[in-house]
């Protein structure tokens, strides 16, 4: 993530993942999760503020879980079930359960699939939230696949040239493994910017960057400005000239092998209402599993030694700084802001819960 | 296509594209291939021209593939095998063969295995150049499927951050059909305009824009001029403020399903003109009813190419259909190609002994 979508220095309290685990599946047990549902969805964000990405952790997601619990909007106990089944495929309704604890399940029954088959993928309507889509793509990894995942639903982006938001920033997530290198994790919205990346820039008090947004009719703001408080993320590539048909283009795509393909949502459908699809391909299907990690190795070194372009120290791939990142935030703590602290504060006092141990 | 990429009038001259497709054919035939995959191949390269994808069409490819025919890069009677097999998917070593046949061929795969099982997917490698990906993943929508193609490279494009080139500009193609609507066809490559857009825009001396290109040692050209000598391809996206790392990332990945996963290919352990391919088949009827998800599909392109269009702009499209509107223009009024590549076409079936591309 950029550095300037970071906590500053001075407003971050450093909480340990254990601590910060213990607090948040407690908080899942008190508003009516199973304690598997509450395990699996507090593994989801853990790992995504470990791994460095705050905008799908436990600062912005934890409390709209709780409330979206309590106005009755996510199902704390879903039963969700297959509605069509073959071999390698299924449809799942998720009965308005949170994505957090259904998709991981469901990546499960692909990861059968592609033991069977070679590949195994499913498509899920009537869904909730999904946090970090990495999570689900990378449970397929220790089965030797390679994971996918997409999330879709809302519209809070304009198609390239549009002035009306229509789709949403639906990101796509691939994991692959390597042998001894970290494993190749790209988890990209199909936006410049992911949608709550917004929000934690306003928090932050800082100005637009060039090309991440449009004004409320779809205009690409290119300048630096106080970020206007009607706005709308615009699509990866920000003009039709640097490539937003390709950030639009790939929306559609996740919107129809999610929404279009489960149960037919997209735009406005049942405000808040999220579809999903996850993937596994078996890589023994296809080649010998030890011959390609060892190609996915050389691969990933031969990328992050790239002699850097003027300016820069490094060169990355994707998943590689995020492995670091946990590396660091497993010994250093989750740097969260002292606002999300306090809030941590006042919901276990309302739960008669333990307050999050610093 | 952006305007400033397509040929000029005054040097335009309009070939029918059944006139097309038969030099066409008869050239790679003239190569050496058997007539089935002569036909095909040409179906491939000329449906390029058909939707206005000049630089996967005629005018750039052609005289590469006879030029590569011609120094044995191409194997014109290719004896391609499947080497590792299940029921959902296959890899096949292509024999040196044209991608434009083997990909289709390898679809046809995926398709029979997707009626069987929902799914099927083909990883394929020691392949060639295998033109515009859409038209292998569009060979899908009429068994009602999604169809799905990438195809791998070698280094040309610079990583985020890097100042030397490590990655393909390598493409991913999705194809959807439709019921009424034409179907959702898109195909995008991972840097921010195709390699050979360069050429065209070379050829035609329009300006370069910014962030389509990187200096040599890798900064993003941020301003308009004319083309540099030595240009790095930039990864969509342009900056990483901007989201370059995405078009990274959907290079590496296009990679590693179709290099890597094949045979360990990428960067430079991939021969220039070897390719690597990905083709993949979903069957519909395998996740929901087929006419309720093709009335789901016309009712969400409805929705997006009626969005309002923002300041300077008449109408909002979907990917697919400006190319298909394309099609049906020059399907009509004919393919403009420029007057320099009607030449090479005559001194080219000349030499061969073949007809002259005809001018109906």
């Amino acid at each position: 993530m950029l550095e300037h979508f970071h906590v500053a220095k001075e407003d971050e309290v450093r909480i340990m993942p254990d601590a910060l685990r213990k607090t948040v599946n407690e908080l899942f047990l008190k508003i009516g999760f199973s304690e598997q549902d509450a395990w699996q969805s507090t593994d989801v964000l853990l790992l995504s503020d470990t791994r460095g990405v705050d905008t799908h952790g436990v600062s912005n997601m934890m409390r709209r879980y709780i409330s979206g619990v309590a106005e009755g909007f996510i199902n704390p106990t879903p039963k969700w079930t297959i509605t069509r089944e073959t071999a390698t495929t299924a449809n799942v309704d998720c009965d308005r359960g949170l994505g957090i604890a259904v998709i991981p399940q469901v990546m499960k029954l692909a990861i059968e699939k592609a033991r069977e088959t070679g590949i195994g993928a499913i498509t899920m309507g009537n869904g909730r939230h999904a946090g970090m889509i990495a999570y689900h793509a990378m449970m397929a990894l220790p089965h030797d696949m390679i994971g996918y995942a997409i999330t879709a639903g809302g519209q809070s982006m304009p198609p390239t040239f549009g002035a009306e938001p229509r789709l949403a920033p639906n990101p796509h997530a691939w994991a692959v493994p390597g042998d001894k290198e970290p494993p190749f994790v790209l988890d990209i919205s199909s936006s410049s910017v992911a949608a709550n990346k917004i929000e934690l820039l306003r928090r932050m008090k800082s100005l637009t960057i060039p090309g991440i947004m449009a004004e409320a009719d779809g205009t690409p703001i290119m300048d630096e400005r106080e970020i206007p408080p009607d706005n709308i993320v615009l699509p990866n590539g920000a003009t039709r000239e640097l490539g937003s048909h390709k950030g639009y283009g790939l929306s559609a795509v996740a919107q129809i092998f999610a929404g279009i393909l489960s149960d037919g949502a997209f735009g406005p459908y049942e405000g808040g209402h999220m579809s999903h699809f996850v993937a596994a391909y078996s890589i023994e299907a296809f080649t010998d599993v030890q011959r390609f990690k060892e190609s996915m190795d050389d691969f990933m070194k031969y990328l992050r030694e790239t002699p850097p372009a003027p300016g820069h120290d490094r060169v990355y791939y994707a998943g590689l700084p995020e492995h670091e990142e946990s590396i660091d935030r497993h010994e250093r703590g989750i740097p969260l802001h002292h606002e999300v602290v306090e809030w941590f504060d006042s919901a276990t006092e309302e739960f008669n819960l333990t307050p999050l141990e610093r | 296509m952006l305007e400033h990429f397509h040929v000029p009038e005054k040097d335009r001259v309009m070939i029918h594209h059944q006139d097309l497709l038969k030099t066409t054919s008869d050239i790679f035939e003239a190569m050496g291939m058997p007539y089935e995959d002569a036909e095909l191949a040409a179906d491939a390269l000329v449906t390029a021209d058909r939707r206005g994808c000049e630089t996967h069409g005629v005018s750039n490819m052609l005289r590469a593939y006879v030029q590569a025919f011609s120094k044995g890069n191409i194997n014109p009677t290719p004896k391609w095998k499947i080497t590792r097999e299940t029921s959902a998917v296959a890899t096949i070593d292509a024999d040196k063969g044209h991608g434009l046949v083997i990909c289709p061929r390898a679809m046809d795969i995926a398709i029979e295995k997707a009626k069987k099982v929902g799914i099927g997917a083909v990883t394929i490698h020691n392949s060639t150049h295998a033109g515009m990906m859409a038209y292998h993943a569009m060979r899908a929508m009429p068994h009602d499927m999604i169809g799905y193609a990438i195809t791998g490279g070698g280094a040309v494009m610079v990583p985020t951050y890097g100042a030397e080139p490590r990655v393909g500009a390598v493409p991913h193609a999705w194809a959807v059909p439709a019921n009424k609507m034409p179907p959702f066809v898109l195909d995008i490559s991972s840097s921010s305009v195709a390699a050979n857009k360069i050429n065209l825009l070379r050829r035609t001396g329009a300006p370069l824009l910014p962030g389509l290109l990187a200096d040599e040692d890798g900064t993003p050209l941020m301003e308009v001029g004319p083309v540099p000598d030595v240009t790095r391809l930039l990864p969509w996206g342009s900056t990483r403020d901007l989201g370059s790392h995405k078009g990274y990332g959907m290079a590496v990945i296009g990679q590693v399903f179709s290099g890597i996963l094949s045979a360990g290919l990428f960067g430079i352990s991939n021969p220039p003109g070897n390719g690597s391919q990905f083709v993949a088949a979903f069957s519909i009827d395998a996740f929901r009813d087929v006419a309720d998800f093709k009335n789901s599909m016309d009712e969400f392109l409805t929705y997006l190419a009626s969005t309002p269009p923002a300041r300077g702009h008449d109408r909002v499209y979907y990917a697919g259909l400006p190319e298909h509107e394309e099609t049906e223009i020059r399907d009509k009024d004919g393919i403009p190609l420029h007057r320099e590549v009607v030449e090479w076409f005559d001194t080219t079936t000349d030499k061969l002994k073949l007809d002259r591309l005809g001018r109906t």
